[in-house]
């Protein structure tokens, strides 16, 4: 399939034929991208069958799609309280984040004080540290201070675990914003602290979007916190509240597929309506780390 | 900067104090905490008796604590391999002016980076499923239905089959980082390596992998940090099973304290995983440093 595509899209573009290494190159690579969503569009059409569809062919597309296992997810997972958690956590989160790395990476690109390299060592060490091996000191810790088993609960990690790499890029993009526009808001009497807000977040407004977008995903994603802080069921987020329905309806196929669908659904609109963007933050992050 | 624009050092520790403060307290905190708890025999209830180095000592014996290490390394292996390896030759073949389509490669081969690890792991449960799975349903229809078998069942090569989930995630990302080292190389040099006649696997070879080698340590360190604490996929894939065959030194951690109590030694594991974490972080920084002065001695 891949190659009858290749060789669609070629007489388009060049007028004589490919050659042969060309052909297998684009054949390997379009091998490798549609064995990243192939088993995410199986999930996709066989959410819309029934069991016994399911059960007697895997692969078939379905006869008549059956929405009914979607309906039976959201009441199963109760996707709806699921969904509210998730996004309630996860918003304030990536505001804490975008807050937080804004004035940290800033004042970190622009001046120098005493401490400076050692907190920027110490905020890298995050990136590093086997966050689960904290689970159990962690879990203790929210305990002993009464921050398990509350709403605002997975804020505190998430916020936490998600700075390292959000100053960096902070950082590295007001390095590039030219001094002069500081010395010239500083010459008209603007203090610092109007510099940054009034001047320089406007400017850094692109950089702080990537920021937002990238954690968005990994707040809206964590497991590990959610399943060691939160004991109240009426608390779970979405990867928490998937992995116990799936523990307790484990045989009905369909109906999990559907269920982690409507989980994956966020999280792909979002993605596909900023890709460009998310993956240009994705690289600058990557020259800069 | 001038010094107009220097705000007073209280304001400064006001705008940096938030930050710190959230970060210590889940990062560093914590991590004292595991250190005094190791200390000691405790199952969560107010009694705690102080038991010096006891906990360390069984962790030296622990057999399942050291297969589990052995995971992880074996994990970081079939990483490299699988995430850095591949995303180096995908990112080669991206680079290179034969592919079309590379917008699309690129957002395609990323999307699974952005799913919940969880997700991830189901996924793959149903690929792997005996009688409803993908790769069997695959087997059968190209006739190697001989192959045929219940994967996650198999306790032999069940880490490597727990690492492709991993690999298959995490490859996109490993791509787009390796785009980005390969495209701030000088496109001077790479003229004029052509005009030298250095094309394809030449070029790679003598000329690219060399100047990408700082991309290539990174995308190391990343990926040995990664598998060092792998413990999602896991916990939802296997759960470490068949056994302890998959166990991997967090998912260890996390049954030791939650399953059977042992607060103490829980807390021990958590240090001796950071230790062990940080060792393997500091020996691969040498070893890839090392060899990397020694090229830079050549040229």
């Amino acid at each position: 399939m891949e190659l009858q595509l290749e060789l669609k899209s070629q007489p388009s573009t060049r007028r004589f034929l490919p050659s042969p290494a060309k052909l297998a190159v684009n054949a390997l690579m379009l091998l490798f991208t549609a064995s990243c969503i192939i088993p995410l569009v199986w999930i996709g059409y066989s959410s819309l069958k029934t069991q016994a569809e399911f059960a007697n062919s895997i692969l078939s597309l379905p006869s008549a799609p059956q929405f009914a296992n979607y309906m039976e997810a959201i009441k199963l997972t109760n996707m709806l309280q699921l969904s509210w958690n998730s996004a309630r956590v996860t918003i304030l989160s990536v505001l804490g984040i975008t807050a937080i790395s804004f004035v940290t990476g800033y004042i970190t690109a622009r001046l120098d004080f005493k401490g400076k390299q050692a907190m920027i060592f110490y905020y890298l060490f995050g990136m590093l540290v086997p966050i689960h091996a904290l689970l159990v000191p962690t879990y203790l810790l929210f305990k002993n201070f009464s921050l398990a088993d509350q709403w605002y609960t997975l804020i505190i990690p998430y916020i936490a675990f998600n700075l390292s790499l959000p100053i960096m890029l902070v950082s590295s993009y007001v390095m590039g914003i030219p001094k002069e526009i500081e010395e010239a808001a500083a010459i008209d009497g603007l203090s610092f602290s109007g510099t940054m807000y009034r001047i320089i977040l406007p400017i850094a407004v692109p950089v702080l979007t990537t920021v937002a977008i990238l954690q968005f995903f990994s707040c809206w994603n964590e497991f590990s916190f959610a399943l060691v802080l939160l004991k109240d069921e009426s608390l779970r987020t979405v990867p928490l509240g998937m992995s116990y329905f799936k523990s307790q309806h484990s045989t009905n196929y369909p109906q999990l597929m559907a269920g982690m669908i409507l989980s994956m659904l966020p999280v792909t609109i979002i993605y596909f309506a900023f890709s460009s963007r998310i993956i240009s933050g994705v690289m600058s992050g990557a020259v800069k780390g | 900067m001038g010094k107009a624009l220097r705000p007073k050092s209280w304001v400064l520790l006001a705008y940096l104090l938030p930050g710190l403060l959230i970060y210590s307290f889940v990062v560093l905190v914590p991590i004292l905490a595991a250190l005094r708890d190791s200390f000691y025999s405790w199952t969560g209830g107010p009694k705690k008796t102080y038991i010096g180095i006891e906990n360390y000592k069984e962790i030296l014996q622990d057999h399942v604590f050291w297969h589990s290490f052995l995971n992880n390394v074996l994990m970081t292996v079939y990483g490299l391999i699988g995430q850095v390896g591949l995303a180096f030759v995908f990112a080669l073949l991206l680079m290179s002016k034969m592919v079309k389509l590379k917008g699309l490669h690129r957002t395609m081969s990323y999307f699974p980076s952005t799913l919940a690890p969880v997700i991830i792991a189901f996924l793959w449960m149903l690929i792997y499923n005996y009688n409803y799975g993908l790769l069997n349903a695959g087997l059968t229809k190209l006739g190697l239905g001989s192959f045929v078998q219940s994967w996650l069942d198999l306790t032999g090569p069940i880490v490597l089959l727990a690492s492709i989930p991993l690999s298959w995630q995490n490859i996109g990302f490993f791509t787009l980082l390796m785009l980005a080292g390969l495209s701030s190389i000088n496109k001077e040099v790479l003229e004029v390596a052509e005009l030298d006649g250095a094309t394809g696997i030449r070029k790679a070879w003598y000329i690219i992998i060399p100047l990408a080698k700082p991309t290539l340590v990174v995308a190391s360190l990343l990926c040995i940090a990664n598998n060092m604490r792998g413990f999602e996929h896991i916990y939802a894939l296997t759960g470490g099973g068949p056994g302890n065959s998959s166990s991997v030194m967090a998912l260890y951690a996390y049954e030791t304290s939650f399953l059977r109590f042992r607060y103490g030694y829980g807390s021990a594991l958590a240090i001796a995983i950071i230790a062990l974490t940080m060792l393997m972080i500091l020996l691969s920084t040498l070893a890839l440093q090392r060899r990397r002065h020694q090229k830079g001695d050549v040229y």
